[in-house]
């Protein structure tokens, strides 16, 4: 099933100690829902352009439309629920990952099937198991999030600011006093760069002792 | 029989060690403070950046570089659910490609790369690290605060690996019975033993494994 969300664009940032943004983001709006889920995100070290996600027993493939003055606009183009064609993960799931499709024993998967027989014996493949506990609120008409995340039973904290006009992020980015220099971090990256398939660059999450 | 005294910041004969990984032991810290006896200012508060080098293929040597300097410690033996840890060899970079290809690269149990220069310099060996398929260096960052209870080291600390953060707490004594009523006495009976190693493999998805909490 094609999704047919209109792509928004998108920023966002990752780190332990958000609390100067976080303070900005509450004094312009109230938090108006706070949800908890969790999604395996499936990971190679190559490819970029692609999220590949499953949550509540969807798989769920975005991919990395465009970008944008550092925004970015992601396009989700499959919406498929567990179990899955073993001819959809070959034809739409592995090239959205960028590598090899392996010879499928099952003509169907169930999830717990796909991750023990599929992803866990793949050596290009990587796991994570993301936890997230999304608070959300309303800046300049953008969708902006401030979520505690668990990857693999670390943690970490992002920032999210989304909304179809790129200039309305622009200028929420802007209220929320976040720097133009600012690295646009995707979940994808982020979880890549805490599993060590990214090169982990000396500003990432930066510890001050 | 009178035992070996523990002191934080000597070395005395072969410790074993309970550690734990999770993201929250408030009340362990809140106890381990409260039963602690007073220790060295020096062991109050410490910070260190650490570079470790993970295997997939091993998980009996654990290698960690800080300040360039080389560490590998190798298990020993398990006892009681306690794990004895020893050195095996301690380096310096630039590390002479013999000490690498007979003390290093054994020790991470990987296929040995080809070595054409004499020496490597922390930054070439990382490169090293970095093309080897069984390989990963990881970023460890640790803020460790030092207790002693039950006559046992004990640390309660907030580590960050790769920038995401876990918090760990241990017991390590040469006197295995100390430890294990200092486990019962911060609330950690039951919970697992996990080395450094083990938590770095399981937060990079090299093993598919919870932590503690």
């Amino acid at each position: 099933m094609v999704s047919a969300v209109i792509p928004r664009y998108e920023f966002r940032i990752f780190g332990n100690d958000l609390t100067k943004y976080e303070v900005k983001i509450k004094k312009f709006s109230e938090k108006e829902i706070t949800r908890e889920m969790d999604s395996v995100y499936l990971l190679t070290p190559w490819k970029r352009k692609n999220n590949v996600k499953i949550r509540e027993g969807v798989m769920d493939i975005k991919n990395l439309d465009q970008e944008h003055e550092g925004l970015q606009q992601w396009n989700p183009f499959l919406v498929g629920k567990f179990p899955l064609k073993a001819e959809v993960i070959k034809s739409v799931v592995f090239p959205a990952l960028g590598i090899e499709s392996p010879v499928f024993g099952r003509k169907k998967y169930s999830l717990d099937q796909f991750l023990s027989e599929v992803v866990s014996i793949d050596p290009d493949l990587a796991v994570a198991y993301v936890w997230k506990t999304r608070h959300a609120f309303t800046v300049n008409d953008c969708i902006t999030e401030i979520a505690e995340i668990k990857v693999n039973g670390s943690f970490i904290k992002t920032i999210c600011i989304e909304a179809e006009d790129p200039d309305k992020v622009m200028e929420a980015k802007k209220m929320i006093g976040i720097d133009n220099d600012a690295e646009n971090v995707s979940y994808p990256l982020a979880l890549k760069r805490i599993m060590g398939l990214a090169v982990l660059p000396d500003y990432w999450n930066k510890i001050d002792f | 029989m009178s035992k070996e005294k523990m002191k934080i910041g000597e070395i005395s004969k072969p410790r074993f060690e309970f550690r734990t990984f999770g993201r929250s032991f408030e009340d362990t810290a809140y106890l381990m403070s409260r039963l602690s006896v007073p220790v060295p200012e020096k062991v109050w508060e410490r910070t260190s950046k650490e570079i470790y080098i993970i295997s997939r293929t091993n998980d009996v040597n654990n290698t960690k570089i800080r300040d360039g300097k080389m560490d590998i410690k190798t298990f020993v033996q398990e006892v009681d659910g306690l794990e004895q840890w020893n050195p095996l060899m301690k380096g310096e970079f630039p590390m002479k490609s013999e000490m690498l290809e007979k003390e290093v690269f054994p020790a991470f149990k990987v296929e040995m790369p080809e070595l054409e220069k004499e020496e490597y310099t922390l930054d070439e060996f990382l490169e090293m690290v970095k093309t080897h398929s069984d390989l990963q260096a990881v970023s460890i960052e640790k803020e460790r605060f030092g207790f002693m209870v039950n006559d046992t080291i004990c640390e309660f600390a907030n580590v960050w690996i790769n920038g995401a953060m876990v918090v760990t707490v241990n017991s390590e004594s040469t006197e295995i019975e100390d430890i294990k009523k200092t486990i019962k006495d911060i609330g950690l009976e039951g919970v697992e033993n996990i080395n450094y190693l083990q938590a770095s493999k399981r937060v990079i998805g090299m093993i598919d494994k919870k932590l503690a909490n």
